[in-house]
């Protein structure tokens, strides 16, 4: 199944474009993901290592707009988002 | 009494006269006014600007609960809250937040605008990218999301 993981924060580093796609089992977990981004950024930045604190220290969001646990499973075509660490004001 | 919004900084700047005339009230005898503004100094560097992103639903999601968790932790009932944030790229001095709120009394006025921005700061998700000379950037570490889920 595909997923799009919608970009935030210091994640927006990670592509040119708001997202990242990927394709996943069908019962994948956000601990998956997180597996899958770690991989992409290998890949794609030599495993930048500040890019692999940032996934780590990350929560997900769901399409219907919850943070989600790790075990959570992802449904087919859902639109996740990473949530960086945060810092407004 | 609350109003909540994230404001994209290209349709329309931040207004304390619009904070100011949704709290005021005659039931109210105190009004804190709080914003925050871009400064030009951070870690030692010279700041030129921030751009402000924001996950838009989590943080008025986030700004509800809060509000809501006043009537609970802090026992303030009646009360007018508003709440505005920026997204997008601003100059030094300006606004990128507003917590106006109102209350009857000041003791329970200084303590709710406290405690609204110290909670803003810890759970709603917003980060701020420093724009420096050269047009050098980086994004702001931050502190990571609690999930209780986990």
């Amino acid at each position: 199944m595909k997923i799009q993981i919608e970009l935030f924060g210091a994640s927006r580093d990670f592509s040119d474009q708001n997202f990242l796609e990927f394709d996943l089992k069908n019962n994948s977990t956000i601990k998956d993901i997180r597996k899958k981004i770690v991989e992409y950024l290998d890949k794609n930045f030599r495993g930048n290592e500040n890019f692999k604190k940032i996934v780590n220290s990350s929560v997900f969001c769901s399409e219907n707009n919850n943070i989600i646990s790790d075990n959570y499973k992802i449904t087919s075509n859902e639109k996740i988002a990473i949530i960086p660490p945060i810092g407004g004001g | 009494m609350l109003h909540t919004k994230v404001i994209d900084i290209k349709e329309k700047k931040l207004s304390i006269l619009e904070a100011e005339n949704f709290i005021s009230s005659s039931e109210f005898g105190a009004s804190i006014f709080f914003s925050g503004t871009v400064r030009n100094q951070n870690d030692n560097k010279s700041v030129l600007g921030i751009t402000y992103d924001s996950h838009d639903v989590l943080v008025i999601k986030s700004f509800e609960e809060i509000y809501n968790e006043a009537d609970q932790k802090l026992n303030i009932k009646d009360k007018a809250v508003f709440i505005e944030h920026a997204k997008g790229y601003l100059n030094l001095g300006e606004v990128s937040i507003i917590i106006a709120v109102a209350c009857k009394h000041r003791d329970e006025a200084y303590i709710l605008s406290r405690y609204i921005i110290e909670e803003i700061k810890k759970r709603s998700p917003i980060w701020k990218k420093e724009h420096y000379q050269n047009n050098d950037s980086t994004w702001l570490k931050g502190n990571p999301i609690i999930n209780e889920k986990n």
